[in-house]
């Protein structure tokens, strides 16, 4: 605009001068005043930008300023935990069953300090019962080892430890043997040392630990329980502590098969009782191999454990005449196998969040007992996953053999049901 | 209680090894695997394999930790595990 204009003045001016020959000198007068202008103006540009980057450094700093008050700090801490539920129809009719919620609060102290709790409330009868299903805290001492105290899922098998989670288990129920009431170790209070390590090539891991130990059922108030042994339960009742440890070793480079043993020994008698120096070895040999098949476009997981559990020998109490005792050979062992494919490589959006998955469990205790059990439970599944941790599980259970008088449930991850052949249809989710 | 005493000796020993090959830094197998191999090895052995958009890097600042603990992974099986996920979200 500012170029039209002083052009029409210049060209004004020299038409009014009239002189041919002026004419140009005049323009070129003109025009270098014109030139003097723009710059001028060019000049106020400048320092309008110089302005506008002034304001934008100050934007940027700010923004920063705002950005640093959420940098995380050295301590961060992560609210996650999961929930299921379901319903279950048998013989016996049709019922909403089970319905748990487990928070789980995981704080990072430092890059070498972990503390993980996780509680569990669940649904019994109208009441909620709440557990602190672990609470410890572990040091990262070295690349390798890491010291660990508090209370603890034993690091005993991989059921309890690694699978038993409703949205990481395959099924709505636990395998026999597994559970609150069952004959593996559950959570204890103790000190652990644990970790990864390679061997040359080798894969292994480790752990190492001490805790409370179970508990010995002299009889005395429980009859039909004498002989079992309890876990989860505080304070200890003698000052024998359970020691144990479990190896884990990858044959396959690639990490896709782990086989583990475990054992632990201790002393389970009350302090001071007649069964004191009852002590009980529990041992465990476990596998999981994970595999994907590439010509079956799925993924392949195997898990499986045995258990065996050996108890001295004791004497408890008749169940009608205290006076008179009695003792039987206190050995029991339980294991499961569960097979599961997932279609995970289909290009089916629908096919590929399915899993099919079968689990054969066994559970055998002892004879002379009166909580004999000789059962057995096979699950058939179908299991639609809507993401990683989210799922629907569809699934058939069958039971046979000998159930008992102790026909306690296990609970643990799964659900507080009837016994015998039943259906479910539950969810589970983990967030 | 025979058994015993020897299936506690095999333990002592395996732990010995281990905690002896711990402190030596041998180089394994791991380091030439990038984080992206060891997240897809490592994290279905348990449950189905988390993508790294699940979380934040600072949430997969601690739930990497808390794995390393839980699964038993080395140092560097956990660091270049975390590193892909917080690249990849
Ligand atoms: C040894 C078995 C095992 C392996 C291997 C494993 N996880 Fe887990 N993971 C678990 C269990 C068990 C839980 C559930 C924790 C709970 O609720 O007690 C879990 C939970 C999680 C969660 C939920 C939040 C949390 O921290 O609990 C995330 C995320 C996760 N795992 C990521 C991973 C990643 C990433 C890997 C690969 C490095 C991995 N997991 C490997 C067993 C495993």
């Amino acid at each position: 605009m500012a170029f039209g204009q002083l052009y029409k003045i210049t060209k004004e001016i020299s038409n009014q001068v009239n002189i041919h020959k002026m004419k140009n000198l005049i323009i070129l007068i003109l025009s270098f005043f014109l030139i003097l202008l723009m710059n001028q103006n060019v000049k106020a540009q400048d320092i309008q930008s110089t302005d506008e980057i002034q304001k934008l450094k100050q934007e940027i700093e700010l923004l920063s300023k705002q950005n640093n008050s959420y940098k995380p700090g050295k301590s961060q801490f992560l609210l996650r935990g999961y929930a299921h539920s379901g319903l279950q129809t048998n013989n016996n009719g049709f019922s909403f069953v089970g319905g748990s919620f487990n928070p789980l609060l995981i704080y990072k102290q430092s890059d070498r300090l972990l503390f993980e709790t996780e509680l569990e409330m669940e649904l019994v009868g109208s009441a909620v019962e709440l557990g602190i299903e672990y609470a410890n805290i572990s040091y990262l001492l070295s690349k390798n080892i890491t010291i660990r105290a508090g209370k603890m899922l034993v690091p005993f098998g991989i059921f309890v430890p690694n699978l038993h989670p409703a949205w990481i288990n395959k099924f709505p129920t636990a395998p026999l043997g597994a559970g609150h009431e069952g004959i593996l170790p559950t959570n204890d209070i103790g000190v652990e040392i644990r970790g990864g390590s390679y061997l040359g090539n080798l894969k292994v891991n480790y752990s190492f630990f001490a805790v409370n130990g179970g508990q010995l059922n002299d009889g005395m108030e429980e009859p039909e329980e004498a002989g079992i042994i309890h876990h989860g339960i505080f304070p200890d009742n003698n000052n024998g502590k359970t020691i144990g440890s479990r190896i884990g070793i990858f044959p396959f480079s690639n990490s896709s098969m782990e086989l583990g043993f475990s054992a632990m020994y201790g002393k389970t008698g009350a302090r001071e009782s007649d069964v004191e120096d009852i002590k009980a070895l529990h041992y465990a040999f476990d596998i999981s191999y994970v595999k994907t098949l590439s010509s079956m476009s799925s993924v392949l997981d195997l898990k499986a454990q045995y258990t065996g559990v050996n108890v001295s020998d004791a004497n408890y109490p008749e169940h009608d005449d205290p006076d008179e005792l009695y003792t039987f050979d206190n050995k029991s062992k339980t294991w499961f196998a569960q097979l599961s494919l997932r279609p995970a490589l289909v290009e089916n959006p629908i096919v590929r969040n399915l899993e099919f998955a079968i689990r054969y469990s066994d559970l055998l205790t002892p004879e002379g007992a009166e909580w004999h059990v000789n059962q057995s439970q096979t699950d058939v599944g179908i299991n639609y996953w809507f993401d990683w941790r989210t799922v629907v599980k569809f699934s058939y259970r069958i039971r046979s053999g000998f159930e008992g008088g102790h026909s306690e449930e296990p609970s643990h991850g799964g659900v507080e049901e009837d016994g015998g052949n039943s259906f479910f249809i539950h969810w589970a989710i983990g967030f | 209680m025979k058994k015993l005493q020897i299936i506690a000796l095999i333990f002592s020993i395996l732990f010995a090894i281990i905690i002896v090959q711990s402190c030596k830094s041998t180089s394994n197998i791991t380091e030439s695997k990038f984080g992206a191999q060891l997240w897809g090895e490592n994290c279905i052995r348990c449950h189905n394999t988390p993508s790294p958009e699940t979380f934040s890097d600072t949430e997969w600042d601690v739930a990497v930790m808390h794995m390393r603990v839980r699964a038993n992974l080395t140092e560097s099986e956990a660091v270049k595990i975390a590193d892909f996920l917080k690249t990849a979200n």
